[in-house]
């Protein structure tokens, strides 16, 4: 029997409890949250921004058998008495444990620029980052810029020109992803973001916030009713750093997500686990998948996921699989695709044959068929340019769609079985078997899957009930 | 009844005209004049660096002895044409020869371009163009000592790589950011450039030569760049680029291409129905060919009209190339279309050893062509797949030997 405190309620604090509770976890949770609403899949927020999710949706149902202190924002952890000290409201209180997991997220990075904040920190009026619900809301106007042209301000941008908002993305790269895709890549994205509607304003710096605008380093004065900060976040390592547990980036973490002191466990955007930290959803699903074992007496070790970025955007379809560095790597052959006309672009590593990294652009079936090889380790057919151009080819996902065990949702492990069973017991919507399921939630990017078997089983259904000649 | 073809230069590409009108002219209607500036008859100029590098002039020559001496032809080496009268269809030579002609084949050539740079005429300064050429460099080598060449395309790799075997430590200048900018891609003279380095030349691309200094002798000691860098030298050899030889005063004037060269339709005719212009001087539909493939179809085409055949359009001229170039293979095949979005292009590349990009069209997925560069397929089986689907193995068939 030993007390578990986690402090931060995000996804991979939800991801936890659940493991925990299928473990058979005999002892006591406490969970401190420092918002009043429960976690959110914040993911999802930009595909909310474009109001085609309801923000009800991102909220998980809570599992139970834990205690969450809501409101209640940890100041200390002592780590020589085992206790946390806490402020909730105006009442100070202190949290005993056996067991601490550092969960604290991470916060969004805000550039030092005039107009941005007022000097405690709070963001000025018609200022926000892109971190909760709440935020969605704080958009407003007509004219919004996004600042940063990284994932995040890539999908925001999209997402509000979408819902039909004079959108500009200003980004100091010469464009948005320009580190990711390459020069050739990255180009291809600003015409697509061009001509989905987002000015894209890339070699630029931001100077000020003024009454209207963002003033760039070159004079432009990029309109806003609303600015976003989308520049970048930084893991949330304040409480461990002051309470003297190892920090390098992020709260440095061994393969079971142990930090410097054996009692004290980090998962999610706060870990640093060898030398990457906010490796984002994915790996924050999977370290608490890990620590959920760990913490009932399971051997269990932290394997870095596979890196695979998915931009859930309208104007493109771009993904960056494996780390950048294996471009670079001795012994490995690239093979690239480029269709200027198509603005289609792929650049692969292989190393023998297998993916050792991919950036894909504009094309959504190779981006599938490339993401599923690279994740399983599979080798990729001799036929480059079918798998480029999405020809099917032999382990394309349309025929692992057969198959009742594969894996639809990868954040949330919901498997087609699953799915299936769920339309079974009468959720004949997309929206049903979202709340059924909790497929979609996570990452968003198996959302049209969904779709497309939902409309394939109401198809299915639709013909079973027309009376047989 | 015979009648008389003038043809002014006696280069590869007018030699070959020749050479081909001999063969079709079966009713031996035709007498030939062919006049050349150079002392030396026909010889393969492609191979100019072969004898900077000690082969002889006669391993070189193309003139053969059967065409020596045939009666219907009448070379004059040594004497250049200085002008033309289309309305009396003469050609004054430079010995005060007026020759009456039936036909007239305009096949000068190119010279050498030498970029405006204070100090090019000082001595030990060259260019590569002809045989001459050639000797005067030879007689400039110091082995052990720098010399610079400025031009990273064809003529100035060859002529680096020959000043090298030569013994001396060649720099190569090139105002582009990689070599032979024309015909390959930042990827594959990536490749070359991994050659060189290996052989040890010293490349600065993206930067050009501003100025040449002369030493005490007032001979060229040393050369600046652009990016402000000072490169003692030896010699130094201007490989630029050509221009084409449109100069020849011909009265009433010929009307010449935009970028130079004497203006002719798909059959290489001139506005004047008794003028044709072929090789490096003709600007076909408006553009120059610098390379001896292209030529060679224009002499063989007007060789077909002089003896009343019909010849097909020279509208899609071949550019291919292929070459050995510092240990490096380098080719083109078929058509490569820059980046106007009409083709799809897939890139190959293995390290530095090797890389491939083929251009498939967008509507078909047909080959166009491609560029090759290090241990890759035969250009020759990759040009005979042009127009068809490539094969599903097509990076086996750029790479072909399995390191992989």
């Amino acid at each position: 029997m030993s007390h578990i405190l986690v402090i931060g309620h995000g996804p991979a604090t939800h991801r936890l409890l659940r493991g925990l509770r299928r473990h058979g976890h005999d002892g006591t949770v406490t969970v401190l949250s420092a918002e009043h609403h429960p976690v959110q899949h914040r993911p999802l927020l930009t595909t909310v921004l474009q109001g085609r999710l309801d923000a009800a949706l991102l909220r998980p149902e809570p599992e139970p058998g834990a205690r969450v202190l809501t409101g209640t924002v940890a100041t200390a952890v002592d780590t020589a008495r085992r206790v946390v000290h806490a402020r909730q409201g105006d009442t100070v209180t202190a949290h005993p444990y056996d067991v601490l997991v550092l969960a604290c997220g991470a916060r969004p990075a805000i550039p030092p620029l005039p107009g941005v904040d007022d000097r405690t920190g709070r963001l000025a009026p018609g200022v926000t980052t892109l971190r909760e619900v709440a935020d969605c809301d704080r958009i407003q106007g007509a004219a919004v810029t996004v600042l940063g042209g990284g994932p995040l301000g890539v999908e925001t941008a999209s997402a509000l020109a979408l819902r039909g908002t004079a959108t500009t993305l200003v980004c100091s790269g010469p464009h948005p992803l320009h580190e990711r895709l390459g020069g050739t890549g990255a180009a291809l994205l600003t015409a697509r973001l061009q001509k989905a509607g987002v000015e894209v304003l890339g070699g630029r710096r931001a100077i000020a916030r003024e009454p209207g605008h963002l003033l760039l380093d070159d004079g432009t004065k990029a309109p806003a009713d609303s600015l976003v900060l989308c520049t970048g976040v930084e893991p949330e390592v304040r409480l461990a750093r002051a309470a003297g547990i190892r920090v390098h980036h992020g709260i440095v973490v061994d393969d079971a997500l142990r930090t410097s002191d054996s009692r004290v466990h980090a998962i999610g955007d706060c870990a640093e686990h060898a030398g990457r930290t906010v490796a984002g959803y994915e790996s924050a699903l999977t370290q608490a998948d890990t620590l959920a074992a760990v913490l009932t007496g399971r051997e269990a070790a932290h394997r870095p996921t596979p890196a695979v970025l998915r931009l859930r955007t309208h104007a493109v379809d771009v993904a960056c699989v494996g780390p950048l560095a294996a471009f670079r790597r001795s012994g490995v052959r690239t093979v690239g695709l480029l269709d200027p006309a198509g603005r289609r672009y792929a650049r692969l590593a292989l190393d023998g044959d297998r993916i050792a990294a991919a950036v894909l652009l504009g094309l959504p079936e190779a981006i599938a068929t490339v993401s599923h090889l690279y994740r399983r380790g599979l080798p990729v057919p001799s036929d480059r340019l079918n798998l480029l151009l999405g020809i099917r080819s032999q382990l394309s996902p349309a025929e692992d769609d057969d198959r009742t065990d594969s894996v639809v949702c990868l954040c949330n492990h919901v498997s087609r079985q699953q799915l299936a069973g769920a339309w079974e017991l009468g959720a004949r919507t997309v929206p049903a078997l979202i709340r059924a399921t909790r497929a979609t939630t996570g990452c968003g990017s198996c959302t049209e899957r969904v779709e497309r078997l939902c409309a394939g089983w109401a198809d299915a259904s639709g013909r079973e009930l027309e009376p047989t000649p | 009844m015979t009648a008389t073809l003038i043809v002014i230069g006696h280069g590869m590409v007018g030699h070959r005209l020749v050479d081909a009108l001999r063969e079709l002219d079966r009713d031996r209607r035709w007498r030939v004049v062919v006049l050349g500036e150079e002392r030396e008859p026909a010889y393969d100029r492609v191979r100019l660096s072969a004898y900077l590098g000690g082969r002889s002039r006669a391993e070189l020559s193309l003139v053969a002895p059967e065409f020596a001496a045939d009666p219907r032809i009448d070379v004059r080496s040594g004497t250049p044409a200085v002008h033309v009268d289309r309305r009396a269809r003469t050609v004054r030579t430079a010995d005060g020869d007026v020759l009456r002609y039936d036909a007239l084949v305009l096949a000068t050539g190119s010279r050498p371009f030498v970029p405006p740079v204070p100090g090019r005429e000082l001595g030990n300064c060259f260019v590569q163009r002809t045989l001459e050429d050639a000797d005067a460099l030879r007689a400039a080598v110091r082995p052990g000592r720098p010399a610079v060449v400025v031009g990273g395309g064809l003529l100035g790799l060859e002529a680096a790589q020959g000043l090298q075997l030569l013994g001396m430590q060649p720099h190569l200048v090139e105002a582009a950011p990689h070599l032979m900018p024309a015909q390959l891609d930042v990827e594959a003279a990536h490749i070359l450039q991994h050659g060189a380095d290996r052989l040890g030349l010293h490349l600065h691309c993206g930067t050009t030569v501003t100025a040449v200094h002369a030493g005490p002798h007032g001979a060229a000691r040393s050369v600046t760049l652009s990016d402000g860098t000072v490169l003692d030298t030896d010699l130094v050899v201007f490989a630029a680029g050509v221009r084409p030889r449109d100069d020849l005063p011909v009265a009433p004037a010929l009307r010449l291409g935009d970028r130079g060269g004497y203006l002719t339709d798909v059959l290489c005719r001139t506005s004047d129905a008794h003028v044709w212009a072929v090789g490096e001087c003709a600007a076909v539909l408006g553009r120059c060919h610098g390379l001896v493939a292209p030529g060679y179809r224009m002499a063989q085409s007007v060789a077909r009209q002089l003896t009343g055949r019909p010849s097909e359009p020279l509208d899609a001229m071949d550019t291919s190339t292929e070459l050995k170039l510092l240990g490096v293979h380098v080719a083109t095949f078929g058509r490569t279309p820059g980046e106007d979005g009409s083709a799809i292009e897939m890139t190959f590349r293995e390290g530095v050893s090797r890389y491939a990009k083929v251009f498939l069209r967008r509507d078909t997925g047909a080959l166009l062509g491609g560029i090759l560069a290090g241990e890759t397929g035969s250009r020759a089986d990759l040009a005979a797949r042009v127009g068809r689907p490539p094969a599903t193995d097509l990076e086996r068939v750029l790479f072909p030997d399995p390191s992989f």
